[in-house]
């Protein structure tokens, strides 16, 4: 010490060191490269002023360690051999560990198998180290004596012991937390046997009455704390701080700035996981619900194949005569489809099922009552609206005859007319055949035309009047423009007297029970319609189809045929027409 | 370690230590003899006695040795023939001090009046005590020899155990990290630093109370401790573990049921305890585990390293803590063990991933220490382990980005260890410097930062170890690093030792670490979820 000392204040006071800067480069030199002078004075004035707090550096060692005898033989080795003297190295002594004499590979058996990649593993040791009650010796003198009353097949086991043990001692330690403390009396079996059922199955509670009393017993003489020898934890007693054996304390919550946004946040989060904790808890509870259902459906099941099994069987032994039929009831039927009552489920979704007793259904209409019910309102506010009508309409004559919907505009040419009151001018001579064409007639057909279709809609209407037993005709063109003529208004009164072929003729053109009138489209401008009805109705039929008129009326005549009637008369389209 | 009472008494009033001839039956707890130790006679202080087979048997802690060479010996051990020394009696100006201080050392100094000096005869203490009868460890406090004043022991330190049969109290000593008045030591010449700290009294420190001691492991997050923690007495005797039966060095709060075991069978891979034979056996045959329950983040042909979080493996993480306490004498178990991380080095056989060592690390480390606490197990011990520990712990710093340093105080065989390593580790660094700039690549000078950026050491550990090294010198106006003989010997001895055991160096390849810094939410750090 001397020497370093005095050598130290002879180097400070010969070079007057800088302060080391760490950030700046130093060059690294051998021992040799070094001048001599400067290595004698430098070996013994290594410390150069870092900087760094001394007591820092004794932070290294405990101060207690560092007067150890072993420790500071062994830095002075080091130390001396730092500086270049020959020193063996120094080991600090400690207790050495000794193979064991253990039977090591009967305990540890040799299991592992490294696996390929590197091993991820998130078990716990509860989760590994199977049962965590240990038979004890005392456990094991109890066990073979209440086996030795026992027939070697109901005797237990080692693992069922433990086993049960466990639910002894798990329960009590969830009953009575604090027992450690508090010394209650010890749980009574009964109260061991309502948590039972989720450690032990049926096979091991048949030992669990005679095991308790061991238990029991060991409870009492043990003071009624655990049997499983566990460490001390903090009490909240003032005892702990100084007891040595209280470890692993709760380390307090750190600190943290609290504001108020944070605190809204963490109140959200914590809302939301209550939320969906909750959740999940009642979709748990649902899906036991439906496992349990499912388990009932397949007792269900079950006893349903047994009675049909056992039917299968009785009918076996049945005469022959009796063994057909009833084969409906050995199958399942497949359940008839009723998409009605599917679309009346549908709103049936949101309805929660399991809060009352009886089937939802009744409460709801059928689809079938619900239309029924609109039809009956619509058709309602429709008599109520033509009775409004007709009201309104008291005191005036109604000429119209079709109030509600007035007749279309549309097909003048398609009204029906009067086939009595028309006389069919003649026509003039110097009208042939060939004038049926686009003839030069257009003039005079145009204003005929004019003058008789106002005739005629004057006393079109009225077919339910005075002269509704007047027969009607009417044209009209039918698909590929062929020409049809429409009859109305042929009764045949006296049915019964026509001849029955003539009867069967007309059979079908009786269209008494025909409420709507049919109506027909056609456009009184186009040119082909203009055409037609200039060469018809002035009076320039063709005498093909005056006849075939003439005939036909003189036919329905003859026969009396009164009833008015449509009949079709299919006549060919005249090809003059088109142009 | 520090003698309790020596420092005390010869600085502070060495003039009243009262020696004096003993007898078997004067002697008493607290009492200073020689003992034969190793073919030689130590100073040795009583910290308790027990009677078996009804010959009595001393614990003694021999000075200036620590603790864990603290052992059980029978009378026949102990030289009469010279003086004893008396434990000290309690000052009056002390007593006064008592109600004031929190945790003082004269609290738990015995209430002696004059006329109480004469000693008690070890019988009265033995009888006294409700179990003494029984083989197992009867152990009276430290110095409340008097058995009727035990339950009233002043101070929260030494109040005795709830537990029958022991009660093991904290030592009194007040020393603590030093605060930066004390003298420095001087790494230059140790032995002078031992007596020069010797020389400084422990009492000019500010002592360390209880309160703040357990306000600084709440806050700071540590796993080390205060002496004043530590129990005195080793409550455990033989441990086997795996295919190894061993001594434990130090106490550590296993079930106080446990020091009546002869032997604490733990098992190998769940680390598990057992006061019984038939019980482990038990537990061996359900125990499926076959390695540390974690996720392995690298693996060469040798070892393998299993990552365990605290919080998640807490029943795994405080058993191997029990266990690491049987062997770190400051380690503390104070608070549990959720902020911390677990390293755990294994080797492989068909039996399983042997547990080699670990070291925890925090989560989050306010002071940017990589390593909180380091064990290789005593049965793996001088293999070349601890340094593959500390390699691996600064190859994670590597990948965090960070500088790291362990966690201070070190113990003493924790401290060789990083010595070691450090200097190992900056000579390759500088080697493989001088060998680049040599070949073209990059300057020639190197500075301490760089020096620690390449090392993932804090600048504080190199200047260190350069300082420790003596390489670190002036030079033609300017600080230069020689790489002295010294260090290249070391170097070349330790290539010549591992070629003579046929070994090739075990180091950490970067390339076999599957690992990325593991990142916790706030929650988990607020909430210790
Ligand atoms: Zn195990």
């Amino acid at each position: 010490m001397t020497r370093a000392t005095t050598a130290a204040a002879l180097g400070s006071q010969r070079i007057r060191q800088r302060k080391l800067n760490t950030r700046n480069g130093l060059g690294i030199v051998r021992e040799d490269e070094l001048e001599p002078i400067d290595d004698e004075l430098q070996r013994n004035v290594p410390r150069i002023d870092t900087g760094i707090e001394k007591a820092e550096e004794q932070q290294v060692i405990p101060i207690s360690s560092a007067l150890e005898h072993h420790l500071q033989a062994a830095l002075s080795a080091s130390q001396a051999a730092a500086i270049g003297g020959k020193v063996a190295q120094i080991y600090i002594p400690t207790p050495d560990a000794v193979p064991s004499s253990i039977d090591y590979e009967k305990l540890y058996p040799l299991k592992y198998k490294q696996p390929h990649s590197y091993i991820r593993f998130s078990s716990t040791v509860e989760d590994v180290a199977g049962c965590p009650y240990d038979l004890d010796e005392e456990d094991e003198v109890f066990l073979r004596s209440m086996n030795k009353r026992k027939n070697a097949s109901t005797q237990c086991s080692d693992v069922v012991f433990e086993e049960i043990m466990n639910c002894f001692e798990e329960t009590a330690q969830s009953q009575q937390p604090w027992a450690a403390v508090d010394s209650p009396p010890v749980i009574s079996y009964e109260t061991t046997e309502e948590t039972m059922d989720d450690y032990l199955d049926y096979a091991q509670k048949r030992f669990s009455k005679e095991i308790y009393e061991h238990w029991k017993t060991r409870r009492l003489e043990a003071g009624n704390k655990s049997l499983i020898q566990g460490l001390k934890f903090e009490t909240g007693a003032d005892t702990d701080d100084a007891d040595p054996y209280v470890c692993f304390r709760r380390r307090e919550v750190r600190q943290i700035r609290k504001t108020r946004g944070r605190d809204a946040h963490s109140a959200e989060k914590l809302k939301k996981l209550r939320k969906e904790l909750e959740e999940s808890r009642e979709l748990l509870a649902m899906i036991k619900q439906r496992e349990l259902h499912k388990r009932e459906q397949l007792e269900v099941e079950r006893q349903l194949f047994e009675q049909r099994t056992n039917l299968r069987q009785v009918k076996q032994n049945l005469p022959d005569q009796y063994k057909q039929g009833d084969e409906d009831i050995l199958i399942n039927q497949k359940p008839k489809k009723k998409p009605l009552e599917i679309t009346q489920r549908m709103p049936n979704i949101q309805i929660p099922r399991r809060t009352d007793g009886r089937p939802a259904e009744s409460d709801l209409l059928h689809l079938s009552e619900w239309h029924a019910e609109r039809e009956r309102e619509i058709s309602e506010a429709i008599e109520e609206k033509i009775r409004q009508h007709q009201k309104w309409n008291e005191g005036f004559v109604d000429l119209t005859k079709a109030p509600l919907t007035p007749p279309s505009e549309t097909g003048t040419g398609s009204t029906f007319r009067t086939a009595t009151t028309e006389y069919l001018p003649t026509p003039p001579a110097s009208v042939s055949s060939e004038h049926s064409g686009d003839g030069g007639m257009d003039f005079g057909t145009v204003n005929a035309n004019k003058a008789e279709s106002v005739a005629v809609r004057y006393a079109s209407p009225s077919y339910d009047g005075p002269c509704h037993s007047q027969p009607s005709y009417r044209r009209r063109f039918g698909r590929g423009g062929r020409l049809l003529i429409d009859r109305r208004g042929m009764r045949m009164t006296q049915k019964e007297n026509v001849d029955s072929a003539i009867a069967d003729r007309y059979k079908y053109d009786d269209d008494d029970d025909e409420n709507e009138v049919p109506r027909y489209y056609v456009d009184p401008f186009d040119t082909a319609s203009m055409v037609f009805r200039s060469r018809i109705l002035p009076g320039q039929p063709t005498q093909a189809q005056m006849q075939a008129m003439r005939a036909q009326r003189e036919a329905a005549l003859a026969a009396q045929a009164a009833n008015h009637g449509n009949s079709s008369t299919r006549s060919s389209r005249q090809p003059g027409s088109d142009g | 370690m520090a003698p309790r009472d020596g420092s005390q008494e010869r600085t502070g009033t060495p003039d009243t230590v009262e020696k004096g001839m003993a007898t078997i039956n004067t002697l008493r707890i607290g009492v200073k003899a020689f003992v034969e130790k190793d073919g030689e006679k130590r100073k040795a202080e009583i910290l308790s006695i027990q009677r078996k087979k009804g010959e009595p048997n001393y614990y003694v802690h021999y000075e200036e040795f620590n603790k864990r060479l603290d052992e059980w010996i029978p009378a026949s051990r102990l030289d009469l023939s010279q003086e004893v020394e008396w434990p000290q009696p309690e000052a009056p100006t002390k007593k006064s001090q008592k109600s004031t201080a929190p945790a003082p050392k004269s609290a738990t100094l015995p209430k002696q009046t004059a006329g109480q000096k004469h000693p008690r005869t070890s019988n009265t203490v033995a009888t006294s005590r409700k179990n003494s009868e029984s083989p197992e460890l009867s152990t009276t406090t430290g110095n409340a020899a008097k058995p009727a004043r035990s339950p009233l022991v002043g101070g929260k330190e030494n109040r005795p155990g709830s537990d029958r049969s022991i009660s093991v109290i904290a030592p009194e000593i007040t020393t603590d990290t030093p605060k930066g008045e004390d003298s420095e030591l001087d790494l230059v010449d140790i032995q002078d630093a031992a007596a020069a700290a010797k020389a400084s009294n422990p009492q000019h420190q500010a002592p360390y109370s209880r309160e703040e001691e357990i306000e600084k492991l709440r806050t700071g997050g540590s796993m080390t401790q205060n002496q004043t923690e530590i129990s005195r007495v080793r409550n455990l005797g033989h441990i086997q573990l795996g295919a190894f039966e061993m001594e434990p060095w130090y106490f550590s709060p296993y079930p106080s049921t446990f020091t009546a075991a002869e032997t604490v069978y733990i098992c190998e891979f769940c680390l598990s305890y057992f006061d019984s034979n038939q019980t482990f056996t038990r537990h061996r045959a359900k125990c499926t585990l076959l390695h540390p329950p974690g996720n392995e983040i690298y693996r060469d042909s040798s070892v393998s390293f299993f990552e365990i979080d605290g919080r998640r493996q807490r029943r795994w993480c405080r058993n191997l803590c029990l266990l690491s306490k049987l062997f770190l004498d400051h380690k503390t178990l104070y608070y549990d063990v959720d902020p911390f991380l677990f390293y755990c080095m294994t080797t492989r056989d068909e039996h399983g991933c042997h547990l080699v060592g670990y070291f925890s690390k925090e989560k989050e480390s306010a002071e940017g220490y990589n390593v909180a606490c380091i064990l290789t197990l005593p049965q793996y011990q001088r293999k070349g382990y601890g340094k593959l520990l500390i390699a691996f712990s600064y190859e994670l710093s590597k990948r965090e980005g960070k500088l790291g340093s362990p966690e201070k105080p070190l113990s003493d065989l924790g401290l060789l260890g990083y010595r070691a390593y450090w200097a190992e580790t900056v000579t390759d660094v500088l080697l493989d410097h001088e060998k680049n700039s040599k070949d073209g690549k990059g300057s020639s000078e190197i500075s301490v930062e760089e020096i620690g950026a390449l090392s993932a050491m804090t600048t504080n550990d190199v200047l260190h170890t350069l300082q420790n090294l003596n390489m670190l010198r002036y030079s033609k106006g300017q600080h230069v690093i020689v790489l002295t003989e010294a260090v290249l010997e070391a170097k070349e001895k330790a290539k010549a030792k591992e070629k003579a055991k046929g070994l090739t160096k075990r180091r950490i390849e970067p390339a076999r670490l599957m690992w990325k810094p593991p990142v916790f939410t706030a929650s988990s750090r607020t909430w210790n979820w």
